[in-house]
């Protein structure tokens, strides 16, 4: 099978004038500019098929919004190719954007001074979208995402949520192949963020759309993708299934205790691992299936006046993290990139 | 057949689009029209103070001077500020992305905007502006309707040349990022160069010559002169083959600018 998405071998370094602090530095840097270079991608590679959604995860500055960016075809690579259902999204822009639809959870891309539905007809029109078959979608998803209350509302007096759900209304009423997806969920309330969850999955069921996601929310990546690829640095550090990270690491918890007193050194039971340790807080890291929460709180507490502890779920950046700092963590879950 | 069809759908939600984002935002909207009408006293009493000394200056009498700028007020706020300002903040906020991520032509949808906008604005200085000249200072505009079509004609070259000379100027702030200067630049340029202050004719030589060398008097002067009659209407030929010789060099050298300079965009954050 042909891939949907195909990148080889890409990379996109920027160049920023560096300038020296204080008036002086400014103009230096204006006759004499001194150039830093940045690498934000390097030598990525991977496949996407039809009807996947994979998510896209990496700690922010990590390169995740600059590869979007490029396979949209706003930014250039510096190096390598991509490949959008066969089109080069740079050279051919406009044949690549009739394919594809965008979220950037951090922009819009709706008018600001006009209503939802204003907007909508405008977004129709320009993909050309037959005027019965706007009907229709327009209906199921104003029923879907609930924006009948909000189609007359100009953008700019919408709330985050509303605002989110008319982002993703523009977003599928021409019926893309290709979504790209950046943090469509941040800064929404549970309920929203279940509501907007719930849309995707169902129209990536119904339309067989490929659908890449980049998020900093574990519950998007939970109900959504069932492949992940991790980027950090720049680079790709893991491509593979949700699950083999969530086995490997889902079993690793995190206890922060409180004390009264200056900490004084601690002897940790097996299984645990110190993470933070500063005047009066202790971090420890336990894996789960060798010791339970309570052992590990009670070792501790013989030791130390303890004033205050929680137990933190995992979560995904932490994951990350640790996949970072331990670069023989990718082979334990058997990295197929 | 059917992509025309499209293309037009497409150009009239365009032209809808602008007109309703013009009309979102009513106080402006007035008040631009009250500022233009102060100015365009302010202007035709020092012009009147001027005339009192002396009956001709550089061959135009007062009458002649008066009709010129009245029509040059009301073609002004079409080209006084371009749209430079508003490139920058597509491209230093990043709207820009969703703009390039459309799959029309960028240029010819912004163009397409660009006209609506020109044409409510001159619509809206020729009511206004228009009774004022007509009623309150019974300056006569002409009533042959052939020199309005070539006036209107004239217009829209100049303001498609503009627009192209707008296009190369904005793709600067791909590289600076900020534009409010460049804005001030252009500003400055303009008035002295498009012929809104005062006819071109009346300028040094030297500085006729920059401004027959610059796109700006193509907008203003080259259509203002038409319709207050200080040009023949015998040399309308070769002032619109003039006009398209402009409008096609701006426009190859608008679009390769565009080609060129989008290569550095950097959509920040996110």
């Amino acid at each position: 099978m042909v891939p949907i998405i195909d990148v080889r071998n890409l990379g996109k370094t920027y160049r920023t004038i560096e300038k020296e602090n204080g008036v002086k530095g400014a103009v230096k840097a204006l006759f004499r500019p001194q150039y830093r270079e940045k690498v934000a991608v390097h030598d990525l590679s991977f496949q996407i098929d039809a009807g996947e959604i994979v998510g896209y995860i990496g700690v922010n500055g990590a390169g995740k919004s600059t590869t979007i960016k490029m396979l949209t075809g706003i930014l250039y690579p510096t190096t390598g190719s991509i490949a959008v259902l066969g089109h080069d999204p740079q050279r051919e822009r406009v044949a690549n954007a009739r394919n594809i639809g965008v979220v950037f959870g951090q922009r819009s891309q709706l008018w600001w001074d006009l209503a939802l539905i204003e907007s909508l007809n405008l977004v129709a029109n320009i993909y050309e979208v037959e005027p019965s078959r706007y009907k229709q979608l327009l209906s199921h998803f104003a029923e879907v995402l609930e924006l009948d209350e909000i189609l007359k509302t100009p953008i700019r007096s919408m709330s985050l949520g509303q605002k989110m759900r008319a982002e993703l209304a523009a977003t599928f009423i021409h019926e893309p192949k290709v979504v790209y997806l950046d943090e469509p969920t941040i800064g929404l309330d549970v309920m929203v963020k279940q509501r907007i969850r719930e849309f995707i999955k169902d129209y990536n069921q119904t339309h067989n759309t490929t659908v890449m996601l980049t998020t900093h929310d574990l519950g998007d990546i939970e109900q959504l993708c069932s492949r992940v690829i991790i980027i950090d640095n720049g680079s790709k550090v893991y491509d593979g299934p949700l699950n083999a990270i969530k086995q490997q690491f889902g079993k690793f918890r995190t206890i922060t205790f409180e004390t009264n007193q200056p900490m004084t050194s601690v002897n940790l039971p097996p299984a645990c691992e110190q993470l933070n340790l500063s005047e009066f807080s202790l971090e420890v890291r336990f894996d789960r299936s060798q010791i339970s929460a309570s052992q590990v709180a009670n070792a501790v507490m013989q030791q130390l006046d303890v004033a205050d502890f929680t137990l933190n779920e995992p979560d995904l950046e932490s994951i990350i993290k640790h996949l970072y700092q331990n670069p023989t963590a990718y082979n334990e879950v058997g990295a197929r990139g | 057949m059917d992509k025309l069809y499209y293309r037009l759908r497409i150009y009239r939600s365009v032209v809808g689009i602008n007109i309703k984002e013009v009309l979102a935002y009513n106080f402006w909207f007035w008040s631009q029209i009250g500022a233009h009408v102060l100015l365009t006293i302010a202007y035709i009493s020092f012009w009147k103070a001027l005339y009192s000394e002396r009956d001709t200056i550089a061959g135009l009498n007062m009458q002649q001077t008066l009709t010129y700028i009245i029509l040059a007020r009301i073609v002004m706020p079409l080209v006084q500020w371009g749209y430079t300002q508003e490139f920058g903040y597509w491209i230093r906020e990043g709207t820009i992305s969703s703009e390039l991520l459309r799959p029309v032509d960028f240029q010819e949808r912004i163009y397409i905007g660009h006209l609506t906008r020109t044409f409510i604005s001159l619509a809206q200085q020729l009511i206004v502006v228009g009774s004022l000249a007509l009623f309150v200072f019974k300056i006569s505009l002409p009533t042959d309707p052939l020199v309005w079509l070539s006036f209107l004609i004239s217009l829209l070259l100049g303001c498609s040349i503009l627009f192209c000379f707008d296009w190369i100027f904005g793709c600067i702030a791909f590289y600076s990022t900020e534009v409010w200067g460049l804005q001030v630049v252009r500003g400055s340029v303009l008035l002295l160069f498009s012929g809104v202050l005062l006819p071109l004719t009346m300028l040094p030589t030297e500085l006729q010559t920059i401004a027959k060398w610059l796109p700006f008097a193509q907008s203003v002067s080259v259509p203002v002169s038409i319709l207050s009659g200080m040009t023949p209407l015998s040399e309308l030929d070769s002032i619109w083959l003039q006009q398209l010789v402009w409008l096609g060099v701006m426009f190859m050298l608008s679009r390769l600018m565009f080609n060129f300079s989008v290569r550095k965009i950097t959509v920040q954050g996110g």
